[in-house]
């Protein structure tokens, strides 16, 4: 089963962040409706079940 | 072609009015407003262009993608469940921290100010800690979070613990279903959830939360010494465990928001790094990144750290922690050692003032986008707007001395560049204030965006000062820090700064409605037009009044009772607040809250009682009218006018016009004039004034209507003054009541500067010529207009510059006339979202002309 771990859009929390957790990543995702484009950050750990918007990285 | 004023005989000359701008005169009456927006940069363009706008009109989103998010109720919820048994205080601040840890992050394209309040650039947050009965109407509504169930659960949890849970038991059902009415008396705060602040935004700027993060521990620090001294003193050593959680919240709270905003600060580099193409737009957002990594950590270097700053502490005081109406800061002094840095030295964060004016519309642009999860009843008072959203400028420094700047007059630059129809501007006038900056708020007025509004700022200073004096802690104002205020919402001077801001809407704010008052001494309390129930005390048969000091007398006892409830409310709310809606981040800061230990809520330094009288004029025209016509020359009985009324004057047609042919309020007229000037400062005023407010101070009238005059006036039966029952009241706290000024402005200014005593502010609300402010001599008419107001020590005056025959174009094809705005009233709207009935007041207040006679006392200079 894939996981958030191995999508494009899944991005590691530094280690040097105030908010660092082992496994913890943001979930960046690109939106787009007829007023324009935005970027939304979600929490989320690399263990977590792939959502919909799963984007296999290469 | 564009209509020029006609020429006036004034001190032995023909003055005519050509416009000042020749290009207007091909543009056409009905169109001007679609003219004048210039917005700074392509940026703004865009921006302004795609603007997520969240207006309502009669109470509904216009855009249907609106609606309420559930992330924000989920994970307080989450974090309450959670910390059972915790203290309350720390509980707070789990909660807020929850929210900042897990909550989704937005930024959206051309931003440079990021950050959002909910998961979706549509969405805002609820809070069903305050009201669930608000949030019980969003769920019953197309706006509704999703999952709907999941919200309903969450609701349902809270009703238990929700502020309005705790406040409804102190108060009798009579009382309450009388305040639910919201036609004599306003709903309670711990129903609506309605609420205002004054963030101290100055020790963010100035410390950044790293540097308050170690003075809490400091206290900390300092508290366990004390309470391990020997030998052991309970009566003092117990008053550190309270203290020690309120540092411990501080604590808690600040590094959530440190990392939120470091969050945010990661979003951009991904976007910068991940998915960005422009090379400029990716170093920008590299900057941006910069920023917020940074702030509101660490002080602000330079006016980019400061305008993000303040946007993260705007979200988190308004719309994250809790739900805050307004904008209120003394914005130009806030930024102005900023703009210094970044503008005069360069020495970081180079720009031009340029730059500064796109900062500006760009923050104009964030707070268009900011939706409010208010109340039905609070949209509806707001048609045409997304929420009440104030910034203050101008006024002056200690010793009076002007406080205006360049960074005044980039903040109304950009006002007037990119047209928006919020936030709102105050200006405070002073004599000594800059005429350059004078210049840059006439041309705002005179575009028509309604704002600044303006108020006296010598009245204001002194008001700060005189409330200092009952201050509980005895650490009021000093005479220095009385300069230093902005309004806290549409109308009330509160104090700005480091500590002894305003923190909640109990302090001030909160409205009552005389013209439903007036209906109702004339049935001995009972409302007989809208709810059919007994509201108000039994004040006797008018019929049975055989003075009219004994008509005088019994609207005194409904006003009284009406005065003393709305404001129990208010502060049994705040009770409840103190205890379990306070406010981590906020205390932290705030210096007298880090000071002492104890939560902003909780705390009172300098009081600032308000409360809202609306329809005040409805009611005072009412009382001359009936002086004139049944009391003093007995041409009508009291049962007679009860009848008529009652007829909601059918039948009645000759009656009516005399009574609304009686003289009214703004003409000068002193029959009219002295009845109610004794209307407002012994019993508007005068009644307020007995009470004693949560923070040992008095209470003071702030006369205003913001859309209320329309709420409350469908709500009101017929009236004596001879409005029909459902006709909107006034439009202002001392306006007079529409279409009745007829003596020219000055007139009404003389009226409105015979009412002094027992006053906070009043809020006037005129309506000026087109083609006079257009034209070659508006500014020195206007000036000199306002020179004379302020001389007359009236306490404020707002402006429509707007044509009728703007308005019947917009009303005929909205879709032509998006950037149409005009003034309701304490704030601006977009013309064509604010329902016809609303439409049609603002059509009907005179267009006030500068005759000869008004040149004349104002002494104008042509």
């Amino acid at each position: 089963m894939s996981t958030c771990n191995d999508c494009t859009y899944f991005f590691p929390v530094p280690e040097n962040a105030g908010d660092f957790e082992p496994g913890k990543g943001d979930c960046v995702s690109e939106k787009e409706d007829a007023k324009g484009k935005y970027w939304l950050s979600r929490p989320t750990t690399n263990a977590s079940i792939s959502c919909p918007t799963y984007n296999k990285s290469k | 072609m564009a209509t020029v004023a006609e020429s006036v005989n004034y001190k032995g000359k023909v003055i005519n009015f050509p416009l000042a701008n020749q290009q207007e005169n091909e543009v056409a009456d009905d169109m001007l407003h679609e003219n004048l927006a210039r917005p700074t940069t392509e940026r703004t363009k865009r921006l302004k262009a795609r603007c997520r706008w969240k207006h309502a009109s009669a109470g509904e989103f216009i855009d249907s993608e609106v609606r309420a998010g559930i992330e924000r109720m989920r994970f307080i919820t989450e974090a309450h469940k959670a910390s059972e048994g915790q203290p309350e205080v720390i509980r707070r601040a789990l909660g807020l921290a929850n929210i900042l840890n897990k909550s989704t992050l937005v930024l959206q394209q051309d931003e440079f100010i990021i950050g959002y309040h909910a998961e979706d650039p549509e969405m805002f947050p609820l809070y069903p800690e305050l009201s669930y009965m608000a949030v019980q109407d969003y769920l019953m509504s197309d706006y509704s979070p999703q999952p709907k169930e999941e919200a309903e659960a969450i609701n349902q949890y809270w009703k238990r613990f929700s502020m309005q849970s705790k406040g409804e038991g102190y108060f009798s059902k009579e009382d309450l279903t009388r305040m639910y009415q919201v036609s004599t008396m306003e709903a309670p705060g711990f129903a609506t959830g309605y609420n205002s602040i004054t963030p101290p935004y100055e020790t963010i700027l100035q410390d950044g939360l790293l540097k308050r993060i170690e003075m809490a521990k400091a206290k900390i620090e300092h508290a366990q010494k004390e309470m391990e001294k020997i030998p052991w003193n309970a009566t003092e050593g117990l008053e550190w465990i309270s203290k020690i959680d309120v540092w411990k919240a501080m604590i808690i709270a600040d590094e959530a928001v440190i990392n939120w905003a470091q969050r945010h600060a990661r979003l951009a580099k991904i976007i910068a790094e991940s998915f960005e193409t422009d090379p400029a737009r990716r170093e920008e957002l590299l900057e941006i990144a910069d920023i917020s990594h940074r702030v509101p950590a660490e002080p602000c270097k330079g006016l980019k750290d400061a305008f993000q700053a303040k946007w993260y502490t705007y979200l988190l005081c308004h719309a994250i922690d809790r739900y805050a109406s307004g904008y209120a800061h003394k914005e130009d002094e806030l930024l102005e050692p900023y703009y210094n840095i970044s503008v005069e030295q360069k020495t970081f964060q180079p720009m031009t003032y340029t730059d500064v004016v796109e900062m500006v519309e760009m923050e104009r642009l964030k707070i268009s986008e900011h939706g409010a999860g208010k109340s039905r009843a609070y949209r509806e008072i707001f048609p045409g707007s997304n929420d009440l959203f104030i910034l203050t400028v101008g006024g002056t420094k200690p010793g009076y001395v002007d406080a205006c700047s360049d960074m005044t007059d980039a903040i109304l630059e950009g006002a007037r560049n990119i047209r928006t129809t919020e936030p709102s501007i105050v200006f405070r006038w002073h004599p000594s204030g800059r005429v350059k900056t004078k210049q840059h708020v006439f041309e705002c007025i005179r575009d028509g965006l309604g704002y600044p509004s303006i108020k006296h700022d010598i009245i204001g200073t002194e008001q700060m000062k005189y409330y200092s004096q009952f201050s509980k802690n005895k650490n009021g104002v000093t005479d220095d820090e009385a300069h230093y205020w902005a309004l806290v919402l549409c109308m009330s001077p509160g104090v700005c700064g480091r500590r002894k801001t305003q923190k909640t809407r109990s302090e001030g704010g909160g409205s009552i409605f005389p013209a439903k008052m007036m209906e109702i001494v004339l049935a001995d309390g009972f409302d007989w037009s809208y709810s059919a129930m007994q509201l108000g005390p039994h004040t006797g048969e008018p019929t049975e009044f055989k003075t009219f000091e004994q008509l005088w007398e019994a609207f005194r006892t409904q006003y009284a009772y009406a005065v003393s409830t709305v404001i129990r409310a208010k502060d049994v709310c705040r009770y409840f607040e103190g205890k379990y809606l306070q406010m981590p981040f906020v205390s932290s800061i705030d210096d007298g809250a880090m000071e002492l230990g104890r939560d902003a809520v909780e705390l009172s330094e300098q009081p600032n009682g308000w409360h809202n009288p609306i329809t005040t004029i409805v009611a005072a025209n009412s009382m001359v009218a009936i002086k004139k016509l049944i009391y003093d020359e007995k041409k009508y009985t009291m049962q007679q006018l009860v009848t008529a009324l009652r007829a909601n004057w059918e039948g009645h047609e000759a009656m009516r016009l005399d009574f609304q042919n009686a003289p009214k309020w703004g003409n000068d007229d002193d029959y009219a004039d002295s009845i109610i000037k004794d209307f407002y400062e012994d019993i508007i005023g005068g009644e307020m004034a007995k009470i004693t407010n949560y923070s040992g101070g008095p209470v003071k009238p702030v006369g205003q209507a913001v859309g209320l005059y329309m709420e409350i006036g469908s709500r009101t039966g017929p009236t004596p003054d001879g409005r029909f029952g459902g006709d909107a009241g006034d439009d202002g706290g001392i306006s007079p009541y529409m279409g009745t000024d007829k003596k020219g402005p000055t007139a009404v200014l003389r009226s409105v500067a015979k009412v002094q005593k027992n006053q906070k502010a009043n809020l006037l609300n005129q309506r000026l010529s087109v083609p006079i402010m257009r034209s070659i001599h508006g500014f020195s008419i206007w000036k000199s207009y306002m020179d004379a107001w302020e001389q007359l020590n009236i306490d404020h005056v707002q402006f429509n510059v707007v044509s009728t025959a703007e308005m019947k174009a917009a009303q005929q094809e909205p879709e032509k006339h998006q950037d149409l705005i005009v003034r309701v009233s304490g704030f601006s709207a977009r013309f064509v979202d604010i329902p016809t009935y609303g439409q049609n007041t603002i059509i009907a207040r005179n267009e006030q002309a500068f005759g000869a006679n008004d040149l004349e006392y104002l002494n104008t200079q042509l």
